[in-house]
């Protein structure tokens, strides 16, 4: 496997300051605004998204954190239960405009999880996607509203993000399976 | 090795179960004799049936014979086991009982009566006779007849009519004689007949419900306790029984089976030195097995020893390796605990036991895979119980010398104080004796086998020992000068030791 | 609406994605370690959330089986287990004795072949006789999750008493807690699992009763008494009540079955309330902010007073509560527990 950079900490802190101001032209304001991270990544990106607004907007959103662990359509495939994260939504989605916050998008599945889970905790007036990465291979029809930077990839290969938060550092990188003769068998 | 020059005409396949062993050598063997009390390097031929020589070798014909190769052994008398023949033939019949006995050595086993019907009056007796000629097995079956008629333990059984069929004495095993007032009767009537009392010593008022010994394993497993004092009550009761009729009736003898607890084997410590007429044996199961086996353990009883003589904890040691609540661990009396199982060592090193008796008890897989508390009593053991006993052996806690006697001269003697039995055929002395009809077992010591259901010949494969490999294969077992059982694999793989 | 909020250090020490459970039945909490034990109480945390949330359902066991086979009647446990398992949106099949083949004289090996055979994924047992659960985990080939076996274990009891006390001590921590459970020691299922995981959560925890419903508890008692067993530590037994109330942090009572003056172990009801009752007169001896617990259903008068079971001190419906959160989050281990690996423990 080698690890390939793809952005720095300094490009990550634009593309989400980038999103903050698109955000907020969308919405025209910051009225009705809320922000979810999905756990884990998502929800560090989130709290930075609702900084970057707070800093040019004077306005603090209320940001919330969604473990979709337990909307998962792949439970009885995982050799063991996920780890639960946590879900903490401290305001009340109805009526409101949420922007859910991830750091990869990817097959869209997680996505259509997450849009389950908050459609049990009420009913917003909308719902938005904003997302770090977009490497494609999309399996449900879903696309992000806000990304910080499309990565074409293939599906051998695998997208890190890395938030100082969780991993004590802020990158991207993307890794190559290298497919040795014995996982090539094992694969079959 | 191989039994040679059979009686039919394809003696090439060897003499089959039930003939007369025509030619059979061994050179070079370790033999045990418990009559004379000598073991060491020798020799054996068997000749038309009879132990024609025994020959004790010294000097360079010993050399490199030893105790942990092959052993020759008189042939192993049990005195309590169930073949559940009639009434129960999906368990064991006499045929596989007595298959299963010359697996593990025995060529004298004595039954128990608790039969469906059961055996109090000498027509089941002649039932078990026929299926036991039937059979073709040369093992030898002796029976109890029932103490009370049904076992229902209110009147006697028809004790005379079945002493005059042959029994060796009465016991209503499975349960104990039930009221002090019949157990006086019993021996009275039974010692006017030359003839024991065996009784199964238990107070069922404290074990109504019970599951396992009462202590520190029942409670962790939420087990209802079978207290010690159900045992201690029941033989204190015979005990004081006993010395009661022998005043009337000097010819009184009581026996007490499967005793289990250091305290009961106490007070028959107590009642020997006293003189009363009283003998035991405890089973291979009591003093090997403990009931840390319940949560899974599946150490020897010595090794859940403490050096404080106390029971170690299973928990604090890592111990518990297999699964928990196996039913064919519940036997009753229940499996102890490690100090109870040594003391069961220690009377029969002392002789306060006489004997090693299996209470061979084989269920079908029905009665046994079910709850714990739910299953039956009893363990598969009479094929086992060699196996176990050279694991005390091969401990260092057991010399062979008495572990052969505890099944051989051990037995004979209990059988030797009874009247009645006395100068039989049955209460034999049980040695390597020239001139006597073969009556021998040969073992590999240098040779373990697996317990598997497949290797038992017993119906019942209730055996907690299932899949634990155990030393001292059993080559070859002779009784009355014919052939009971022969190793399949030994004609070949033990060619070169044997011949 | 109740959350949680991990921190970072926390999150990390969650470990990797999919690490944490590993077994496949639970029968008795005596096989968990403490890190196990948190987890359950974590996940329990987050079902707690959903149980507070407008739509108390999430899809996590969508189109999984489960089974409950109870032996025993006990209404209050099975609709426990059962509203458990549709809040996780599982399909529930419900037998009890009364309706099934088992009366007609089936095997319990027997029962649950069949029940295998008709798709049952993860089994919740109630069974009268001590260690039946294992004999159907040996035969099942899903999952077994015991809702109570005899005198043995009833570990779902155990981690919901758990978590109740835990979220009534301050800060959460047992260590150093003063716990009396106090009745029918003898034949109890629950204090027999609470002395597993009490212990090794470390409180201090103190068993009492009339001297014939301890029976044999002071062996185990005594053989705990150098704390040897890893991960587990000693315990007393005693039947002194005001010792064992004197400054109790948990205060729990059992249920006293008339059964047992039918069995020569007490003599009547009356003498029982009049010298273990869990009143307000006793349990002034325990600390000011003690609660009270009780597995249910209680005999109000009997083992405990009537206003001592609703008082401000009783934390029993919060166990009731609990009860369904915890079993959510038992159901939702186990369904992603598969076949234990090589190295890995069966149980």
């Amino acid at each position: 496997m080698t690890d390939r950079q793809i952005m720095t900490g300094d490009e990550i802190r634009r593309a989400i300051v980038r999103i903050s101001h698109e955000i907020v032209e969308k919405q025209a304001g910051t009225q009705g605004l809320a922000l979810v991270g999905i756990q884990r990544r998502g929800v560090p990106l989130a709290q930075r998204v609702a900084d970057a607004i707070e800093e040019h907007e004077g306005v603090r959103l209320p940001v919330g954190a969604l473990d979709i662990t337990f909307y998962r359509d792949d439970l009885s495939l995982v050799a063991q239960q996920p780890i639960v994260k946590g879900t903490d939504l401290p305001f009340d989605l109805n009526g409101t405009t949420l922007v859910l916050v991830d750091d990869v998008l990817y097959t869209g599945r997680t996505i259509r999880a997450a849009m389950d889970a908050l459609i049990d905790f009420g009913r917003p007036r909308a719902i938005r996607l904003a997302v770090l990465i977009d490497r494609g291979h999309r399996e449900l029809p879903i696309r992000a509203d806000h990304v910080g930077k499309n990565v074409p990839t293939s599906r051998e290969e695998i997208v890190h993000v890395r938030v100082v938060e969780v991993d004590g550092e802020d990158e991207v990188t993307i890794a190559r399976q290298v497919r040795t003769p014995e996982t090539a068998v094992a694969g079959n | 090795m191989s039994v040679s020059e059979g009686t039919r005409p394809d003696a090439a396949l060897g003499p089959m179960v039930g003939e007369v062993v025509a030619r059979f050598e061994l050179e070079k063997a370790w033999l045990v004799d418990p009559v004379s009390g000598r073991e060491g390097p020798g020799e054996i031929v068997v000749m038309d049936g009879v132990l024609e020589s025994v020959v004790w070798l010294a000097g360079d014909e010993a050399a490199g014979v030893t105790d942990r190769g092959v052993v020759v052994a008189p042939g192993f008398f049990d005195l309590h086991a169930h073949f559940r023949e009639p009434g129960f033939e999906d368990a064991e019949t006499v045929a596989t009982g007595s298959a299963a006995a010359a697996h593990g050595g025995f060529t004298t086993v004595a039954i128990m009566p608790n039969t469906q019907p059961a055996l109090d009056e000498p027509g089941v007796l002649a039932r078990i006779h026929s299926a036991s000629k039937a059979s073709g097995s040369p093992v030898e079956v002796l029976a109890y007849g029932a103490v009370s008629a049904g076992r229902a333990g209110e009147q006697l059984s028809a004790m005379g009519e079945l002493a005059d069929a042959g029994v060796i004495g009465y016991s209503d095993d499975g349960s104990p004689v039930r009221t002090a007032k019949l157990l006086r009767s019993a021996l009275l009537y039974a010692g006017m007949l030359g003839l024991p009392v065996v009784d199964h010593a238990e107070d069922t008022e404290l074990t109504g419900g019970a599951e396992a010994h009462e202590g520190y394993v029942a409670s962790v497993m939420g087990l209802a306790g079978w207290p010690v004092a159900a045992e201690v009550n029941a033989v204190s009761r015979d005990l004081a029984v006993l010395a009661d009729a022998l005043r009337d009736e000097p010819r009184a003898r009581l026996h007490l089976t499967h005793i289990s607890t250091a305290a009961a084997l106490d007070l028959v410590r107590w009642a020997k030195a006293a003189g009363l007429p009283v003998t035991c044996d405890v089973t291979p199961h009591h003093l090997c097995l403990t009931d840390e086996w319940i949560p899974g353990s599946r150490r020897w009883s010595w090794e859940a020893l403490a050096a404080n003589g106390t029971a170690r904890d299973p928990w604090v040691d890592g111990a518990l390796t297999a699964w928990p609540y196996d039913t064919s661990l519940r036997v009753n009396p229940p499996l102890r605990t490690a100090t109870d199982a040594a003391a069961c060592l220690a009377a029969l090193l002392d002789g306060t036991a006489d004997a090693v008796a299996t209470d061979h008890a084989p269920h079908t897989v029905v009665d046994k895979e079910v709850e714990f508390g739910r299953a039956a009593n009893g363990i598969s053991g009479i094929e086992t119980a060699l196996g176990v006993l050279l694991a005390l052996v091969d401990a260092g806690r057991l010399p062979l010398a008495r572990a052969i006697a505890a099944l051989t001269t051990g037995p004979a003697s209990v059988l030797a104080g009874w009247p009645a039995t006395a100068g039989t055929s049955a209460a034999r002395p049980r040695g390597l004796t020239e001139g006597s009809p073969a009556d021998l077992v040969v073992f590999d010591l240098g040779e373990s086998w697996m317990v598997t259901p497949e290797s038992l010949r017993s119906k019942g494969k209730n055996s907690p020992l299932i899949g634990r490999e155990l030393p001292g294969r059993v080559l070859l077992t002779i009784a009355g000068g014919r052939l009971a059982y022969e190793d399949p694999q030994s004609g070949t793989s033990n060619s070169n030791a044997a011949e | 609406m109740t959350t949680v909020a991990l921190t970072p250090g926390q999150l990390a020490a969650a470990g990797p994605r999919f690490a944490g459970w590993h077994h496949r039945h639970l029968i008795d909490v005596d096989v968990l370690t403490w890190p196990e034990i948190e987890l359950i109480m974590r996940t329990t945390d987050e079902m707690k959330g959903i149980l507070a949330r407008p739509i108390r359902k999430v899809p996590a066991l969508n189109g999984r089986r489960v089974t409950t086979l109870f032996y025993e009647a006990s209404t209050r446990t099975r609709v426990s287990f059962e509203t458990a398992a549709r809040n996780l949106s599982a399909d529930v099949v419900s037998i009890s004795t009364a309706t099934s083949s088992v009366t007609k004289g089936e095997s319990l090996v027997d029962t649950i072949r069949t029940l295998e055979a008709l798709g049952a994924e993860i089994l919740v047992m109630r069974h009268s006789v001590s260690g039946a659960p294992y004999l159907a985990a040996e035969v099942f080939g899903g999952h077994v999750l015991n809702g109570g076996d005899g005198w043995h274990a009833h570990p779902t009891q155990a981690l919901l008493d758990l978590y109740t006390m835990r979220e009534n001590v301050p800060g959460g921590d047992l260590r150093g807690r003063k716990v009396a459970i106090v009745g029918d020691i003898l034949h109890s299922r629950v204090a027999r699992s609470n002395i597993w995981s009490l212990t090794a959560a470390g409180a201090d925890l103190w068993l009492c009763g009339p001297a014939t419903l301890l029976r044999g508890m002071d062996r185990w008692a005594t053989a705990w008494s150098g704390g040897a067993v890893p991960g587990h530590g000693r315990f007393n037994v005693t039947t002194d009540i005001e010792a064992a109330l004197r400054d109790a942090d948990v205060v729990m009572g059992l249920r006293i079955q008339r059964e047992r003056m039918q069995g020569g172990l007490l003599p009547s009801m009356r003498e029982y309330a009049a010298r273990f009752q869990l009143n307000a007169k006793r349990l002034s001896l325990a600390k000011p902010g003690a609660i009270v617990m009780h597995p249910g259903p209680m005999n109000e008068g009997v083992e405990i007073a009537p206003d001592v079971a609703i008082s401000g001190r009783s934390v029993i419906t919060d166990q009731v509560a609990n009860g369904v959160a915890v079993r959510m989050a038992l159901l939702y281990l186990l369904a992603g527990a598969h076949e234990a690996g090589p190295g890995e423990p069966a149980r």
